[in-house]
């Protein structure tokens, strides 16, 4: 129905994540591209337009949340951005939204909750269609 | 005739540093209140194995990342047992930057990093055990594959053996088949697991 | 030897993420071929017998020397006037209208070309400033051009160039700023010869950068990559120094900061993605 695909950027510095989340995205009808740290992202980000981000924390040189607050601040159109972390305590989920993420999603990742939440965020009241 | 407006170079500045450049003077810049005084500080005490204490102490109360950056350098450059018993007390640590670029100087230092990796791969913190696997991405040591084999066997904790999965797809050989496939039993809900021992597998194939 | 090294798919696959995470360049399957012609090239040139003992050698080789041979052969690095146009464009469009507008009147500005090679790089920047940057009229410019190589850099101080070389200039331009040589080749004009300082210098030696600060812009093209991880960290750190604070840095198109520090900004101008020393903090 749609006749352009909804764009998401993985950002992820293991290889085999970023191959199995794009599986299943690609799967479901969306297109992607891929970063392996917040830098790379960064660059892709203000080069492309994005619909959603899904960012991983622990990458070397810049982590996920130094990617979302610096993503923040740019003046591009903003997109929804989900975290992916091994970590499920209180303060990291914390830090995630005051990062700048939208959700938050602990690892490891099933199929159906990825694209639940890409769902729950790409259609949002008041996303454009 | 095009106006020219380039003029020729002056002799260049040369930079100011207030310190003498020797180890005390150093070591006091060390806690400069400018940024750029402790930075360079940072970065020429890479000569000097005696102020590893000091700087790793600096690290710790540190904000600016250009200097964090910088200690971290100079201790890759000095890298030695004391370094990397620093460089694994931030790895407990909270601060996601900071372990980030703990794990990144580890991956330097390979012979240093060796004789504490069993140990970091059965710390009781899962976290930190992902971040020694983590280490493992870069590392240039023979064992590296013994190492994921021993996680990826043993490990009850499925991040953990996820994350080492993913570096086995680069690094695995015939040694790691069995206990890959083994993996895939131990975790058979887990579709991440499967999509990752799968890669590995399709990789070791045969050359 | 009967058996032949082949390349398999997976081994393929393997590589490319392996080179990729170490290089950020991305090789498409089109150019397996390509790909797939280096490795065997370099798997016989180390005696490494097939791909397998090949990749151990690149992972695992205690100095990355065998990664730096193959990056330098997997990247073809020829330069050439106006290569890479779209960087002066962005210089002149973007980087020095914002950067003169935060400069006191009577001030400099300072630009590093480095490495500078035989001067194509230097020459193609003083020629871009001084035909289509209006207010080069208005601003003294100093340029700096260097290189680690002496030889190379009597060649640039000379300035004569092959055919080939000036191909990508406008005709009008090559026409009015070099001279054909007695031996068919294009000599820069001596204005432009007395204006590119240049200077040897090696990055990676603290003594030689030392001398080498207050750069407004600075560009570095195709040097990096064929460092080691922590050599070009090394060497980001000496040009964090060089550069004054919102000084720009001009990477060649291949390369990024994004493997090697996160001490630049990442700025993105409507030519080009250019990086930038935070003003002070």
């Amino acid at each position: 129905m749609s006749p352009t695909l909804k764009r998401i950027l993985i950002v992820d510095d293991a290889a085999t994540v970023r191959m199995y989340l794009r599986s299943i995205l690609e799967g479901a009808g969306y297109a992607v591209e891929e970063a392996i740290n917040g830098i790379e992202a960064l660059e892709k980000a203000l080069t492309l337009p994005f619909d959603l981000y899904l960012v991983d924390v622990i990458m070397p040189k810049q982590d996920g949340y130094g990617f979302l607050r610096e993503l923040r601040r740019q003046d591009i159109p903003q997109a929804p951005a989900v975290m992916i972390t091994t970590e499920a305590e209180s303060r990291d989920q914390a830090r995630a939204f005051e990062s700048g993420a939208n959700s938050y999603m602990v690892k490891p990742i099933k199929p159906e909750e990825l694209l639940a939440h890409c769902r729950l965020l790409l259609n949002a009241p008041g996303d454009s269609p | 005739m095009p106006i020219v407006k380039l003029v020729q170079a002056k002799t260049v500045e040369s930079d100011k540093r207030s310190h003498p450049r020797d180890l005390a003077g150093l070591m006091a810049s060390l806690d400069a209140p400018d940024a750029t005084a402790r930075r360079w500080a940072a970065r020429d005490l890479a000569p000097f194995t005696e102020a590893v204490p000091a700087l790793v102490k600096r690290l710790r109360i540190e904000t600016d990342t250009t200097v964090r950056e910088a200690i971290f350098m100079t201790l890759t450059e000095l890298g030695d047992a004391n370094i990397v018993q620093s460089l694994i007390k931030c790895l407990h640590g909270e601060e996601v930057e900071r372990r980030n670029a703990a794990i990144e100087v580890m991956k330097h230092l390979p012979d240093a990093v060796a004789p504490f990796m069993p140990g970091l791969l059965v710390d009781p913190a899962p976290n930190v055990r992902i971040l020694a696997v983590s280490v493992l991405e870069s590392l240039r040591h023979p064992d590296v594959e013994k190492w994921l084999i021993e996680v990826i066997s043993e490990d009850s904790q499925v991040n953990v053996c996820a994350t080492a999965v993913d570096i086995l797809a680069e690094v695995g050989t015939e040694a790691a088949i069995t206990q890959l496939e083994a993996l895939k039993r131990r975790f058979p809900d887990e579709p991440y697991i499967l999509f990752a021992a799968d890669l590995a597998l399709q990789r070791i194939g045969r050359t | 030897m009967v058996d032949e090294t082949r390349i398999t798919t997976e081994n393929f696959n393997k590589f490319r993420e392996f080179f990729y995470r170490k290089t950020g360049i991305q090789f498409e399957d089109s150019k397996r071929y390509f790909v797939d012609k280096r490795l065997i090239e370099r798997i016989e040139a180390t005696d490494s017998g097939n791909f397998r003992g090949y990749f151990t050698l690149l992972r695992f080789q205690s100095g990355g020397e065998e990664l730096q041979a193959l990056t330098n052969i997997m990247t073809v690095n020829e330069t050439y006037f106006f290569r890479e146009e779209y960087q002066f464009k962005c210089l002149v469009n973007s980087l020095l209208p914002e950067i003169v507008k935060k400069k006191p009147v009577d001030s400099t500005l300072r630009i590093w070309s480095i490495p500078s090679s035989s001067g194509e790089e230097p020459y193609s920047i003083a020629l871009y400033l001084t035909e289509y940057w209006p207010d080069i009229a208005h601003w003294d410019v100093e340029l700096i051009a260097s290189d680690i190589d002496t030889r190379i850099l009597k060649e640039a101080r000379t300035g004569k160039y092959s055919k080939r070389s000036v191909q990508h200039l406008p005709a009008d331009l090559l026409r009015r700023h070099f001279k054909r040589t007695q031996d068919g080749e294009y000599q820069i004009s001596d204005d432009f010869r007395q204006t590119v300082e240049f200077s040897r210098v090696n990055l990676s030696e603290p003594a030689d950068t030392r001398h080498y600060r207050g750069f407004d812009v600075i560009f570095c093209r195709n040097l990096l990559i064929y460092f080691d991880d922590l050599s070009r960290q090394k060497v980001a750190d000496a040009l964090y120094d060089a550069l004054n604070p919102g000084g720009y840095i001009c990477l060649g198109h291949a390369e990024s900061m994004s493997r090697i520090t996160s001490l630049f900004r990442v700025r993105k101008f409507p030519e080009a993605i250019v990086y930038q020393k935070p003003e002070a903090t």
